[in-house]
This record gives structure tokens, sequence and C-alpha cells, in this order.
């Protein structure tokens, strides 16, 4: 069971291996690796933000600052998933991506309807993807502004 | 009848007393007297019948009056039942059509009724046919969805790692172990193509038609604009004649024209002064796209328009192959023919007919 650490500055919920692997090797540019988890699936990733030892139960500042979401995932698929964090009091402030290869007109549409902070779809391309991931960590670790507690 | 004087009422009385008292006064009257009375009494005999001829004449008269008005009546009666007898006559005759009437009418309701129960039942039946339509279309969406994003994924690994490979393992690599990485890129680069171009030709095969009025003229020259990007080293002409308005489906009509001409675009690549024409054939009521590029022999007309098929090798002409299948599909949903001569070396014209 992965458990929630303030290290994790990044959570990445992805069930392919492939794309979570090519993901981690565009954060490699900027080091980010070791501040990355992957969750292979819906029920891992509410379990780890909303579990017994979940990251809801820590302070604000400890919070991941950014989750990677694919939308096709097993178990709990990802608009289940959004849906939780965006009406959660605490929990929604979070910038949430999601990252997925659907582009079809009622998932983007729900999404933001869900208060997604963005949608991106996958590229078929690595180098795309690479630059799309990297631009996406370095937008919201870097360059964007968190709120405060 | 007037009535006697008292004399003619004493020769009433018995010629016996007439005759005495004239026999009395002849003792008094002479014979002359007594032709006198005889005179007068014949007068009085003959006026009286007189009056009695005047009155039987009048009465006659009267009677004849009386006679003729009954004889006028009984015409004004006789004709008064014929009129009677032709109303009767003609209004029987109108029972007769008002009724012949009324049985065509039920004749006429009753067949609209079977009629209206015909059309019901067609309708119900188209309208399960289409049912089962949307039915069939809803599936076939979600299972090109699901293949194209399923393989889609895998592909992405492919191209994706030999790209990390290339990028991180190139000093570990020989040129070969570099090429052969390249070829892997390339083909799954050329899958994602196929994949995408089976995507979109699938969902336009089945979007709904929307017709409309098309000004091909402008529809041409602004899809020219759009695909045909001024090249470095050459020059390519787009003429176009007038040709009439089509009737049609604008998003699927600009396709076939994006297709056509982009085609004729990459054909002529080779040529310094590419020609790219646009026309309408009056004989064939055709619209046409022509270029001047590298044509293609007659030999394989056959196999233009079918999915997949190409007749150049991919080093010389990229594309998948779908874009004419595409082009015939949508025409072929508008109603009209698609068609196309060809020469090698020198160009090709590709015709298609928008009946209206």
């Amino acid at each position: 069971m992965k458990k929630c650490t303030n290290e994790i500055e990044i959570v990445i919920v992805e069930d392919n291996k492939y794309d979570a692997e090519l993901i981690l090797l565009a954060f490699e540019q900027f080091h980010l690796v070791n501040k990355s988890i992957v969750l292979k699936d819906g029920a891992e990733a509410l379990e780890y933000l909303f579990g017994e030892e979940g990251c809801v139960s820590k302070s604000f500042s400890e919070y991941p600052r950014l989750i990677l979401l694919d939308l096709k995932l097993p178990k709990v698929n990802g608009i289940e998933v959004l849906r939780r964090i965006k009406s959660d009091e605490r929990m929604r402030r979070l910038p949430v991506v999601v990252l997925t290869s659907s582009n079809e007109a009622q998932d983007v549409k729900m999404a933001y309807e869900l208060g997604v902070n963005s949608y991106v779809t996958k590229p078929i391309q690595f180098q795309e993807l690479a630059k799309v991931v990297a631009n996406l960590g370095l937008y919201w670790l870097l360059i964007n502004k968190p709120p405060r507690e | 009848m007037r009535t006697c004087e008292p004399k003619t009422k004493s020769l009433s009385e018995g010629s016996r007393s007439g005759f005495d008292m004239a026999e009395e006064r002849r003792g008094h009257a002479t014979a002359e007297d007594l032709l006198h009375e005889r005179l007068e009494v014949l007068e009085d005999t003959q006026r009286a019948t007189l009056n009695i001829l005047e009155d039987f004449d009048e009465e006659k008269g009267k009677l004849e009056q009386v006679q003729r008005a009954a004889m006028n009546l009984l015409e004004d009666f006789d004709e008064e039942r014929r009129k009677f007898q032709l109303i009767q006559t003609a209004t029987l005759n109108l029972l007769d059509d008002v009724n012949e009437e009324r049985i065509k009418s039920d004749e006429t309701k009753r067949a609209l009724m079977n009629m209206l129960e015909d059309i019901e039942v067609e309708r119900g039946k188209a309208e399960l046919a289409k049912t089962q339509l949307q039915a069939v279309n809803k599936e076939l969406e979600a299972f090109s969805y699901s293949v194209s994003h399923d393989l889609r994924a895998p592909l992405r690994a492919i191209s994706g790692f030999v790209g990390v490979l290339q990028q991180n393992y190139a000093p570990v690599l020989d040129d070969n172990g570099k090429k052969y990485m390249g070829y892997i890129r390339e083909n799954a680069e050329i899958m994602g193509s196929l994949i995408d171009d089976l995507l979109a030709f699938s969902r336009l095969s089945r979007q709904p038609m929307a017709t409309g009025e098309i000004d091909m003229n402008n529809l041409a020259q602004s899809v020219f604009d759009e695909v045909g990007k001024p090249e470095a080293d050459r020059q390519i002409h787009f003429a176009a004649i007038q040709v009439p308005i089509a009737r049609g489906d604008r998003s699927l009509l600009r396709q076939v024209m994006v297709n056509l001409i982009s085609n004729a675009i990459k054909f002529t690549r080779q040529k310094k002064d590419a020609l790219i024409e646009f026309g309408f054939d009056a004989d064939q009521s055709a619209y046409y796209v022509r270029d001047n590029g590298v044509g293609f022999d007659m030999k394989y007309v056959g196999k233009l328009f079918g999915v997949f098929q190409r007749l150049h090798p991919v080093e010389e002409f990229e594309g998948t192959g779908v874009g004419l299948a595409l082009v015939h599909r949508i025409i072929t949903r508008h109603g009209g023919r698609v068609w196309a001569l060809g020469e090698v070396g020198r160009g090709a014209t590709f015709f298609f007919t928008l009946p209206s």
C-alpha cells in the first residue's frame, strides 16, 4: 500500500505501464522522478488520497503539487477520481491535469464540468508526449503559484 | 219569368170562362176587339217565351262559362300534374345519384383506410429499421473508437521507447543499429496514420448528411488556399472555370475537394510548373479536378478507389491510400458517380457528378 508522504509532489494515475514509464522519463530532465509516484488504477488513487493514511489527513503543505490523471482506468475510472478530488473541501485546490488518449467530446465536457484544471490528449509520438509532460511539470511545479493553506 | 197579367190568369181559368167573357163582350165588342185580345195574349205568350229563351240563353251562356272555366281548371290541373310528375322523376333521379355518390364515397373511404393502414405498417417498419440502424451505428462508433484507442497505445510505446533508445543509447549503436531503429519509428508512424485514416473514414461514412446549396467555385478556391502551401522550388497554378451550384453536404464535399486537390498537388510535385484545374464538363454533367502531374496507368484504374490501394510506392509519394476511397464513399452517398482518366507522365483528371 502506497502511503502519502511529503516528498511526493507528483501523483501519476496511469494504468498503462509503458505510458507511465515514458512520462517518468520525460520528468527525468527536471529531476522530478524521485518526487513522483505512479498509481495503476482509480482504487489505488482514492486510497492514496482519501484512505486511512491518505493525503487528506495531512496538512495542506504536505499535499502533492500536481496530479496527472488518465481517464480510462481499471476499478474506478478517472472521472470518478476527479469528482472525488474536486468535491473535497481541501483536495479541490490541487491542480489536476487529465492526460489521456480519449478525445471524446463528452469526456472533455464532463472533466471541465467537474473542475479539471487542464485536459491534455496523449500524442502518439513519444517526443511530443515528453514535451507535453515536461511542459506540464514545469508549469505546475515551477511557474504556477500554488495556493497557500 | 215574368208573371202573367191578370188577363193571362183569366186564360188559365179555363178557356170556357175566357170564351164566356169573350161571348159576353161580344155583345159590346167587335171581332176586331176579339182579335186584339187574342193578339195581346199571343204577344204576352211570345214575350214570356222570349224572356224564358233569353233566360235560358243567359243560363246556357253562364253554363258555357262555367264549362270553360272547368275545362281551364282541368287543363291547369293537368299541367300541374305533369309538372309534379317531372319533379317526381327528377327527385327520384337525384336520389339515385345521391345514393350512387354515397356508395362511391364509402368505397373511397374504405380505400383510404386501407392505404392509411398500409402507411402505418410501412412507417412502423421504417421506424424499426431506423432504430436498428442507429443501434448498429452506435456499436460501430464504439468499436472504431476502442479499436483505434487500443491500437494506438502499443504504437505509442513502440515509437516512444525507440525514441528513448535513439536519444540515450546513440553512442552504443552502430550505423545499422541507428538505421533499424529509424525503420521501427517510421513504421510505427505509418501505422499511426493508417489508424487515424481508418477512423476518419469510418466516422465520415456514418455522419448524417445535411443538404444545402454550395458554391463550388468558392469551395475549390478556399480549399486550394488552405492545402496549396507555396513551395520553395515550384509554382502551382490553380485555374478554375465557372461551375454550377451544387446541392449536398458542405463538410463532406469539402473533404472531397481537399482530397482531390491535395492529391493533385502531391502528384505534381516533380513538375516545375504544376497546373491544377477545376471545372465542369457539361456533356457529362460532371465536376472535374485535373492535374498535369505524374498520372497513372489506365490499366489500374479499377484499383484507384479501393481502400488502402496505392499505385505508387510510398517512398515516392506518401499517403495511406484512403483519400480516394473516402471521395468515392462521399460522392456515392450523394447519389453521384466518380471516375478518373490518367496518362502516365501526363497527368490525371478526376470526375464526379452530383445529382441535384
